[in-house]
């Protein structure tokens, strides 16, 4: 691309004529091009150009947007602020905006009738709208003394415009003398309202009828429909906007829909934070480097002679493979080597339950995102360019896109053994004898969305011929099981186990999304074939359309209740959907289906789940696994029957809880310690319940739901765990093979093994994520590994403190009984300064202690059911927009029951960063698809909460006692956060605005319908 | 090729070239990370004449004679001293991975603005995504890093 500098404008425009594009800040132009735009051959830089500066009312075209916010326009500078995000509009002019022709600026500026500076001249902004010519230089705003803003995105910030409603407005007295009014943003076209316009000219503003003038702005304003939002929606959020801006909105009475429970003292919780932690919060370990960029990632490496890889994906969501032919990038100067399936030595199938997705596509592509082929080359630039010469011949076949369309007999098969990948169904008493008892009755289809993990890193890492002969093979992508990796690896490669080596953190973020094999088979194919090492990093337009996502699922719940509000039935029918390939989502429709009764008792249960084949990308595990589903309608259950039963939403769930002690829902053994009393305690006493004050344009309410997480990968599958303890260099490490994935399994080690052993933090080094170095402690996944870490901990430290003090007792000339372990080595025992007698880097290095154990399992083994859960309860506390529907999470406050907490500042940041992930499922995130494909193509079209959405408080409590004699340690922290908060935020929604939303994310539209439905009926 | 000043040094640049591309891809600066490559998620923020922008937004010829500051020198500054110690203390992050570029975030901000209120650090904070913490470790780290500036600790 050609980049010019002219000197004059004259000059910038007679290149413009030969067809280069000017640019400013350029933001637009990178817009374009993200969107799929062939870049120009041309660019013509005119910033220089530019005036920059505002003087009055009058703004140099060349003036950054962020400066325009700062400097107190009327109108503008409010509507700048919500234009991008701040490091963007430095960048962004307004020329550049303008010229731009589209975005949120525009509506604002036809409501300040904007005149423009021109190399032509002045002209009115309107005028150039319909017919630009000329180079903007300059923007003369003529406001009038009150203005509106209102811009509806698909989240609180830095989100693409769904409608922006603007206008300004003078009055004397209250009588409008003047008056503009505009939309636009996004898809819809700017546009002026001069027909509301001419209609509310002269009126007296406290006689407009609101209603009235709705009903002439819904028929005037032009919008289209969107893969998000339609047109309707968009004209009645302009109609409200333009109606509460102009008119204001009166304060409505507003009475709470949900019965307040009566507080019942929980008991004394530790309250989790820096602030209350003392002693208790250390800095994590792994902190220092995190917060200089000083860590390296596995998609950081970089080497002389490291070639780059790049992956081909299928062309289309489903079709057969004719023919691949590689002999022209093969043929391209700088390319090592191409590889399809032709390359796979061993068996092309991979997957954690069963192998039933290709390394490389062989004779058809069953998802958008299918690997085809790849190449390593010298540069990116380079492998690109052979990725286009790459010919693939398709066949395209009939696309399945719904779940349950995909299982019925005339559906496309998706796999040739049919769409359906596996049925669970369990049933318990008698259902009609239970519906005979039922007096109320709720039924209702839950349905969850397409949820991205999102982690900051996408897939990538590097690989490279390994071992003495370098006939192995070394491989460095994030994940979260190495050794199932390996495992995977050697049936692909053809490879003993022995010779491969993965090494899988740190990682920037997994969330389940990195438990099946991604990128690793394409490395490894990569680097043993060019015999180079390779690395490969996803784009994230390429991490969207490859990468696993949550299974969406579609839960039929029936449940009634007794007079009294005890549960006698429940049906439960659930279709979830698998994508292309299984990955874990069987196991992921197994536990939503353990979870189907939530802590409850329900003596008549049916249930039946699904899991279908389709081309709808590829799904498998999400923190949560299928629980947080399932919780979101049982939760919702269980207040919708307190409602009718009159009941509040702690006495309904008193009535129906669990008793400790007792079974588990499929009939298992399980773990003491249960907490769900202490935990409905603590949610009955929460502040949240009172009433709170807030801006006119919401309703309030609070909401709360019960988590019931079972950890651990249940009865079935092997859930082994190795780890061990030594003294090595001075240090003692902790090795342990699982995972860094920012949860805080190094500061976990750290912690743990320093309390264990009486130890400073600082003695002890750690020894993870690495086949090579690190002994196999299974998956990081499922909430077990704050219980990997104790049990190793606790079962290797009494053999290891034991070598060491017989060692130190020789060297010192006294009696092992007389010593203990100290920070920085061995002190004496009973002495009151724990001083070190003798330091541990004077110390030899000891033998290796091991451990070998099982997660602890339940007896049952007709299915999979887990024997240890932890609990807790969230409670919510939202306000729904009138204008827009969409709903502002206030407070987030959650009470936890896992045990004693092993690290405080992880243990926080996972209940933290669970419940804004959840957050997410629940109001913003869902990727969409059309035909197999999807909608979604980057962080511009799937929106993960801003800084801006998350609540002002999230207040974290942890009852930390077990049980006397409970031998099971800590339980699970990592899915607990988002276990409820779904069902947490519906039900406060239901208490704000008497409809539970069934649909996540919830639909802001529906619940605009609910609240105008309600307003209708309060008028008549 | 275009030159600017990366961190203090001479360094060159592609014309056409993301900023973002150059450092990860020809100058061996990784510490900017890269994660959606269209403005959209602030994992590349560096401070271009001191001002926090997103790298791969920036081309080569936007760059030609300006100062470039990444994370690698986040510690020359004071204000950097004081963000890292204070998101030390208060465990700010995860997995890191949007680390650097929050903290260019806030170092353009406090270099400015050493008493920002809370609502200028939120919305200095607007475009930066972080998918582990659900940002009130990293407002807290950023609180307290304003204390400790105030304090000159």
């Amino acid at each position: 691309m050609r980049i010019s500098h002219p000197s004059t404008l004259a000059e910038a425009e007679a290149l413009i004529a030969t067809g280069a594009q000017a640019v400013v800040g350029g933001t637009g132009h990178q817009f374009r091009w993200s969107q799929g735009q062939i870049r120009p051959d041309h660019l013509v830089n005119i910033g220089s150009l530019l005036p920059n500066g505002i003087n009055d009312l009058t703004i140099g075209a060349g003036t950054s947007l962020e400066d325009i916010r700062h400097a107190g326009l009327p109108l503008l500078s409010r509507a700048c602020g919500d234009v991008g995000a701040p490091n963007i509009r430095r960048l962004a002019t307004l020329g550049g905006n303008i010229g731009f022709g589209a975005g949120c600026l525009i509506p604002a500026l036809l409501a300040l009738d904007a005149q423009l500076g021109t190399t032509l001249g002045p002209r009115p902004l309107r005028d150039h709208l319909r017919d630009p010519k000329g180079l903007i230089l300059s923007v003369t705003l003529r406001p009038l003394a009150r203005s509106i803003w209102r811009k509806v995105g698909l989240r609180a910030a830095f989100s693409p415009a769904m409608i922006v409603s603007t206008g300004t407005f003078s009055t004397e007295d209250t009588r409008i003398t003047d008056l503009r009014l505009s939309v636009g943003g996004g898809a819809v076209l700017p546009q002026r309202l001069s027909e509301v316009e001419t209609w509310l000219m002269g009126q007296v503003l406290t006689q407009v009828d609101p209603a009235d003038l709705e009903a002439r702005i819904i028929a005037t304003v032009n919008a289209p429909s969107c893969a998000f939002r339609t047109a309707s929606y968009r004209k009645r959020v302009a109609a409200k906007a333009i109606s509460h801006g102009l008119l204001g909105q009166s304060p409505k009475t507003h009475s709470s829909k949900t019965l307040r429970p009566s507080p019942t003292p929980p008991p004394a919780l530790t309250a989790v934070s820096r602030q209350d932690g003392g002693e208790r919060w250390h800095t994590r370990p792994d902190m220092p480097r995190k917060t200089r960029g000083a860590l390296p990632y596995l998609t950081d490496a970089r080497a002389p002679g490291m070639l780059v890889g790049r992956i081909l994906r299928a062309a289309y969501p489903h079709a057969n493979i004719r023919h691949i032919d590689t002999r022209r990038a093969e043929a391209l100067p700088g390319v090592h080597a191409v590889i399809t399936h032709r390359d796979i030595t061993g068996f092309n199938g991979f997957g954690i339950v069963f192998q039933d997705q290709p390394a490389l596509c062989a004779d058809k592509v069953r998802y958008s995102g299918d690997p085809v082929a790849a190449v390593a080359a010298i540069d990116a630039q380079v492998a690109e360019a052979a990725l286009a010469l790459i010919e693939v011949d398709y066949a395209p076949l009939p696309v399945a896109t719904d779940p349950e369309m995909a299982l019925m007999p005339s559906a496309t098969r998706v796999h040739d053994n049919g769409n359906l990948v596996s049925e669970i169904t369990h049933a318990k008493g008698d259902l009609t004898e239970g519906w005979a008892k039922a007096v109320h009755v709720i039924e209702d289809t839950y349905v969850t969305p397409r949820q991205m993990h999102g982690f900051m890193e996408t897939e990538g890492g590097w690989a490279a011929p390994d071992g003495p002969q370098n006939d192995g093979i070394l491989v460095c992508a994030g994940g979260q099981h190495g050794a199932r990796d390996r495992l995977q690896l050697s049936r692909i490669l053809d490879m003993p186990k022995e010779k491969i080596r993965v090494i899988s953190s740190p990682t920037g973020g997994a969330f389940g999304g990195k438990d099946e094999l991604t990128v690793q088979p394409v490395l490894a194919l990569l680097a043993r074939k060019s015999g180079r090492a390779v690395r490969l990093h996803l784009s994230r337009a390429e991490s969207v359309q490859a990468g696993t996502k949550r299974n969406p699922m579609r839960i039929r719940m029936k449940t009634g209740c007794d007079a009294t509000g005890r549960l006698v039935a429940q049906e439960v029918d659930v279709i979830s959907d698998c994508g292309a390939y299984a990955s874990l989502s069987p196991g992921v429709l197994e536990t939503a289906m353990e979870h189907a009764a939530g802590p409850y008792v329900i003596e008549n249960i049916q249930t039946r789940g699904r899991l279908a084949y389709t081309n709808n990308g590829t799904c498998g595990a999400f923190r949560g696994f299928g629980a947080n589903q399932m919780s979101y309608a049982i939760e919702c259950q269980m207040d919708r029957l307190a409602a009718k039963a009159g009941l509040d939403p702690i006495k309904i769930r008193r009535l129906n809880m669990r008793v400790p002690g007792s079974p588990g829902y499929l009939g298992q053994r399980v773990a003491p310690s249960e907490r769900l009393l202490e935990m409905l305690d603590a949610a009955s006493s929460s502040p949240l319940w009172n009433a709170r004050e807030t801006n006119p344009d919401e309703i309030i309410g609070t909401g709360m739901a019960l988590n019931y997480q079972g950890n651990g990968l249940g009865t079935l599958p092997e859930d082994e765990a190795e780890f061990a303890l030594r003294l090595k260099g001075g240090k003692i490490e902790a090795l342990c093979g699982l995972d860094e994935m920012g949860q805080g399994l190094i500061a976990s080690l750290h912690a743990e093994t320093s309390t264990r052993l009486g130890v400073a933090r600082d003695d002890i080094r750690t020894v993870y994520g690495d086949t090579g170095t690190a002994p196999d402690s299974g998956s990081t996944t499922a909430s077990r590994g704050g219980y990997v870490v104790w049990r190793g901990i606790k079962e290797t430290a009494p053999a290891f403190e034991t070598e060491l003090l017989s060692q130190a007792g020789a060297k010192l000339g006294l009696p092992p009984a007389e010593l203990r372990l100290v920070p920085g080595g061995i002190g004496a025992r009973g002495a009151n300064t724990p001083t070190p007698l003798l330091r541990f880097d004077a110390m030899a290095d000891s033998a290796t202690f091991t451990t070998q154990f099982s997660f602890p399992k339940s007896d049952y083994t007709k299915g999979n059911a887990r024997f240890i859960f932890a609990f807790a309860a969230t409670l919510a506390r939202v306000a729904v927009n009138r204008v827009s529907g969409q709903v502002r999470t206030l407070d987030l406050e959650m009470h936890t029951a896992a045990g004693p907490v092993i690290d405080m500042a992880s243990y926080l940041g996972q209940m933290e960063g669970g419940l804004i992930q959840g957050l997410g499922f629940t109001l913003t995130e869902d990727v969409l698809m059309q035909n197999g494909r999807p909608v979604t193509t980057n962080f511009d079209s799937y929106m993960m909460p801003t800084l801006r959405d998350v609540p002002n408080t999230m207040r974290i409590t942890a009852l930390e006692e077990l049980d006397p004699g409970d031998p099971h340690g800590p339980r699970g922290a990592g899915e607990l956060g988002i276990g409820a908060v779904t069902p947490a935020i519906a039900n406060a929604v239901f208490d704000a605005i008497g409809r539970w939303p069934v649909v996540t994310p919830f639909a802001p539209e529906s619940l605009l319908d609910v609240i105008a439905s309600s307003e209708s009926e309060a008028r008549s | 090729m275009i030159g600017f000043t990366l961190n203090g040094q001479a360094a060159e640049i592609a014309p056409d070239e993301s900023l973002l591309s150059a450092l990860r891809e020809q100058l061996g600066q990784t510490g900017t990370k890269q994660a959606c490559d269209i403005g959209r998620c602030g994992a590349c923020t560096v401070l271009l004449d001191g001002h926090a922008i997103n790298a791969c937004l920036l081309m080569g010829w936007q760059v030609a004679g300006k100062a470039v500051t990444t994370i690698e020198a986040l510690e020359t500054l004071a204000e950097g001293r004081a963000l890292v110690r204070a998101m030390e203390e208060e465990n700010g992050f995860q997995c890191g991975y949007c680390a650097p570029g929050v903290m260019m975030s806030l170092v353009g901000l406090f270099t400015h603005t050493p008493d920002a209120t809370d609502e200028m650090i939120r919305t200095a904070l607007e475009g930066n995504l972080c998918r582990c913490t659900g940002y009130h470790s990293i407002l807290r780290g950023a609180f307290r890093a304003r204390a400790l500036i105030k304090d000159r600790i």
